[in-house]
């Protein structure tokens, strides 16, 4: 479907009347359903301010936010926190998981808090076994079965990090949403995470929008959209290229921005 | 420069722990002004003119000194709790340079800061307290109290040593705890303490059917425990069964999350459940000491409840007549006591009378196997009175007069009007049972059952009825009962013992009062009494069934006795509101410094609740809820385990001293007084967590 997500004049600003920081300024684009699309830019750019107003985190200042028909820059705070239990996904660079459950009840609580889910009869061993099942298949898909009954401390990161995509993926939202997951992550692990990502995107025709300031994360990605001062400078499609290739353009780009991302890998 | 940082953290931990910097406060306020009880000389001049020791200030200054060991652990629990959530920032200071007894010292002198300001301020409280004490003392024992602001030394300094006491106790250890640890414990300390640590949770599991089973049993048999081994085993087994309870609570919840109980699918059970469960497992010990201190509170304030409520009305009724004397002489005139009144020109109307005797013990044996107070103890098996054991009784315990007692209809009416009450008539074979309030209910069938002679002795007389007006019968006018005859029955039987009664126009005087008293210590030459009549117990003075509370005297005085009485009870009632008090604000402070400190942490995981889909609404909604459910589990057990003794104690106490409450009632009181007290410190909690959450 063309225009599943439109982002249309978005603007944010920080501050007072006298002192005013633009972290967004005016930026549209679109994302299109089973899309994988990057944002990349140096820091200070608004690539997480622009990432909290698509996650509904934060608000906009101007402007509009549309998946598919939906303006979410209308919706009141209850409206926002149902649209985003229903639709959105997010993984974090520090992994956001709750540190008394463990990995499985991390996923089954996502699975819990969503009360109308689509499918689950909502009552009973029924719906028991219907979330029961939903968790088995992410925990396999993300290939961390053997930790399911380990507490977020006593894995690596990567293993977190994985978890923390299965939650975010267990409901089947419309995006995933994630702010540099590989910031964390050794680069084995970001790797494997980053294959995860592309998999994801193909088996379950997941629509994931990442974060990055990493040029070989952002390689992964279909798309990327290049931020700087709070305005898009530039885009790269993929298209049928080798990844090698699209790292290689990647890296072109940035260093034509005047060495201003100097923390590229 | 140590100073200005000592100073500038104390600032920040006073903000930071404000309930417990509250509760400091107002624990020094309750030891300043319950501590002036200690130099109050008025009111104990006033009213222990018998006693050379005041028993306030004994009662007092031994819920003092529980007092400061609680207060003394509740300060070594923040010291330790503080430390253990700045451990990053005492390990940036070594790592600085700083050597530990530097920073032990700074520690240290931080909290001796904080402190000082609860102090200050609480000794300010604590002079609006201690008015508000004196006002309801004075107006207890009947004097009038002029408020005065003022401070007294001696106070200050019983307070001074006090709360220095508690610190002394509780900062002993800070400095060993500094000398053992290093830069990496430091910095790694709250990272241990969030590990959690799950082994035999399937063994430990069992141990709650098991307190729980403990728990039933303790109800099922406390009231038939006899013997001091039997109950201190209990107590004991119930100590180790609080602890082991909490242990029992976390590992059966983290099996059933682990079991994938039906209950973790619906909404946020599995965060709830598992939040609890692990508050649960770091907090056992803390967890199983508040319990106690609840238990010990509740206990403590319904005790002090039952007294209070005798205070308020049985004591009233328990001296109807103005003075009232005693003398085993049946013929005494009481010559030399009424020209002792009668020489400071009090004007007096005097009645003097006789209880009689018909040398019988059928009334006495009725009541003995009747009343629910003594249950089945003077009965044989199959329900007939165990005379050997009721004369046995009779003849050695001074609680019933060895011998039935009696009083004519016309002595009766007389003083049934000095009281106030309507006269009764009375047929000539007719008689009446006069019985103590608390016994009416007891003795509905004695009508029925009593075979009272009439005047010639060959026929019987009928019941008229039974009168439960208070008649002063704690052995004065018999001790329990008295069987109401005829004039004409008086005949046949011989006087037992005279009584003098008294009624003052006016008030008793000073003069007057000096009067009873010199005649009060005359005449109670009680024990001396007691052996010289040993070889005649048909005259020994008798004392009624009333229990707990009994005032034994053979002179009484009404303006002089309910004061004293008043205040003996008061040194009851003060000093276990006082325990009650400080011990559940320390047990509250305990909880909300917890919950307010780890909000920070809390903060954290409702943010991720919040990315995962609940809204504001639902997220207090949770917080409600977590708080709830940690701040009712310690207190629910308490109420659970101090329930079955509270109400075995009150049930007793109702049965021997004729509290007109039912006995659940002095339970109830106390837990609403108590709730009361936990709800304001729940509200403050909720607010101060929401606002850290939302912040």
């Amino acid at each position: 479907m063309q225009d599943y997500i439109r982002i249309c004049d978005v603007e944010k600003y920080y501050g007072n009347e006298s002192n005013v920081t633009k972290a967004v300024d005016r930026v549209s684009f679109c994302v299109d359903q089973g899309e994988f699309v990057g944002v990349m830019g140096p820091s200070g750019s608004g690539k997480t301010t622009l990432l909290n107003m698509l996650a509904t985190i934060d608000r906009v200042t101007a402007g509009h936010i549309y998946y598919e028909k939906t303006d979410i820059t209308e919706l009141s705070e209850n409206a926002l926190s149902d649209f985003r239990k229903n639709n959105l996904g997010f993984v974090f660079q520090d992994y956001n998981l709750l540190d008394t459950l463990t990995i499985e009840e991390n996923i089954i609580l996502a699975l819990t808090l969503q009360k109308d889910r689509k499918g689950a009869d909502g009552s009973g061993i029924g719906r028991k076994k219907k979330l029961t099942q939903s968790c088995e298949e992410i925990l396999r898909l993300l290939g961390i079965e053997d930790v399911r009954e380990k507490f977020p401390y006593q894995v690596s990161g990567g293993q977190k990090q994985r978890c923390a995509c299965a939650r975010a993926l267990v409901n089947h939202p419309r995006l995933l949403l994630a702010d540099e997951p590989t910031g964390a992550l050794d680069s084995r692990a970001a790797q494997t995470l980053l294959e995860t990502f592309t998999d994801l995107n193909h088996t379950m025709k997941a629509t994931i929008l990442m974060v990055t300031h990493d040029a070989f994360s952002a390689s992964y990605c279909g798309r990327i959209l290049f931020l700087k001062d709070g305005k898009i400078f530039h885009e790269l499609v993929r298209g049928d290229r080798s990844r090698r290739v699209f790292l290689q353009e990647i890296l072109d780009v940035l260093s034509l921005t005047g060495g201003e991302m100097t923390d590229v890998k | 420069m140590l100073s200005k940082l000592a100073f500038r953290n104390m600032k920040r931990s006073a903000r930071d722990y404000l309930v417990y910097t509250l509760t400091m406060t107002i624990v020094v306020a309750l030891m300043y002004s319950f501590g002036s009880l200690f130099f109050q000389n008025e009111l104990a001049d006033q009213v222990n003119m018998l006693e050379d020791v005041d028993i306030m200030t004994v009662m007092i200054g031994l819920a003092t000194f529980f007092i400061v060991l609680i207060v003394a652990w509740l300060i070594n629990y923040m010291v330790r709790f503080m430390l253990e959530k700045r451990s990053t920032e005492f390990g940036i200071y070594l790592l600085l340079g700083m050597r530990k007894k530097t920073i032990s010292r700074l520690y240290i002198r931080e909290n001796i800061l904080l402190g000082s300001v609860s102090f200050l301020f609480g000794c300010l409280l604590g002079v609006v307290f201690q008015q508000l004490l004196f006002t309801v003392m004075f107006s207890m024992v009947r004097m009038e109290y002029h408020l005065h602001v003022s401070f007294h030394r001696g106070t200050i300094l019983v307070t001074v040593l006090c709360y220095a006491g508690c610190y002394l106790l509780a900062l002993l250890r800070c400095r060993r705890r500094f000398r053992k640890m290093n830069i990496h414990g430091l910095m790694n300390a709250k990272r241990q303490n969030e590990e959690i640590r799950e082994r035999h949770e399937s063994a430990k599991r069992l141990i709650l059917p098991l307190s729980v089973f403990f728990i039933f049993l303790f109800w099922a048999v406390f009231g038939r425990l006899s013997g001091a081994r039997e109950i201190i085993l209990f107590l004991v087994g119930l100590v180790v069964t609080i602890y082991l309870f909490y242990v029992g609570l976390s590992a059966w919840i983290i099996c059933y999350v682990r079991r994938k109980g039906r209950g973790i699918y619906t909404g946020q059970n599995l965060f709830l459940l598992r939040q609890f469960a692990s508050k649960v497992r770091t907090m056992q010990f803390t967890l199983g000491t508040l319990t106690s201190l609840f238990t010990l509170a509740l206990m403590g304030a319904s005790i002090a409840l039952m007294f209070s409520t005798y205070e308020n009305t049985v004591l009233e009724d328990k001296f109807p007549f103005d003075i009232q004397m005693y003398s085993a002489d049946a013929e005494d005139d009481f010559r030399k006591e009424r020209a002792l009144l009668d020489a400071r020109g009090a004007e007096l109307e005097y009645y003097s009378y006789r209880i009689y005797t018909d040398r019988q013990i059928q009334v006495n044996a009725w009541i003995l196997t009747h009343l629910r107070a003594w249950g089945t103890m003077y009965r044989n098996e199959d329900g007939s009175p165990d005379m050997p054991k009721i004369e046995r009784m009779l003849q050695t315990e001074s609680i019933y007069y060895p011998f039935d007692t009696y009083m004519g209809i016309t002595d009766y009416n007389r003083l049934r009007e000095m009281l106030g009450y309507d006269n009764i008539s009375l047929e000539s074979g007719e008689y009446l049972l006069q019985i103590k309030p608390r016994l009416y209910e007891d003795v509905q069938k004695a009508g029925e059952e009593l075979q009272i002679g009439n005047a010639s002795g060959e026929g019987i007389l009928t019941c008229a009825g039974i009168v439960a007006d208070p008649f002063s019968q704690d052995g004065h006018n018999g001790a329990d009962y008295l069987i109401i005859v005829p004039d004409a029955v008086l005949g046949r039987m011989t006087p037992y013992y005279s009584e003098l009664v008294a009624d003052v126009k006016g008030e008793l005087t000073e003069e007057l009062r000096q009067i009873v008293h010199d005649l009060s210590e005359d005449k109670e030459k009680f024990y001396d009494y007691m052996e010289e009549y040993a070889e005649r117990p048909e005259v020994d003075f008798s004392t009624g069934s009333d229990n707990i509370i009994v005032y034994i005297g053979l002179c009484l005085a009404r303006e002089m006795l309910i004061p004293e009485m008043k205040y003996l009870l008061g040194s009851m009632i003060f000093p276990l509101f006082y325990i009650g008090l400080v011990f559940v604000c320390v047990a509250m402070t305990v909880l909300a410094v917890q919950q307010l400190s780890d909000s920070a942490k809390y903060r954290f995981r409702y943010d991720v609740l919040n990315k995962l889909g609940l809204d504001r609404r639902q997220i207090r909604g949770l917080i409600l809820k977590q708080l709830a459910a940690y701040y009712l589990c310690p207190a629910l057990l308490a109420v659970v385990i101090s329930g079955k003794m509270i109400l075995y104690v009150s049930r007793v106490f109702v049965l021997e001293t004729g509290v007109p409450v039912a006995a659940g009632g002095f339970f109830l009181k106390s837990i609403v007084l108590f709730f009361g007290i936990y709800l304001v410190y729940f509200i403050v909690t909720y607010v101060g967590f929401k606002r850290n959450v939302h912040a």
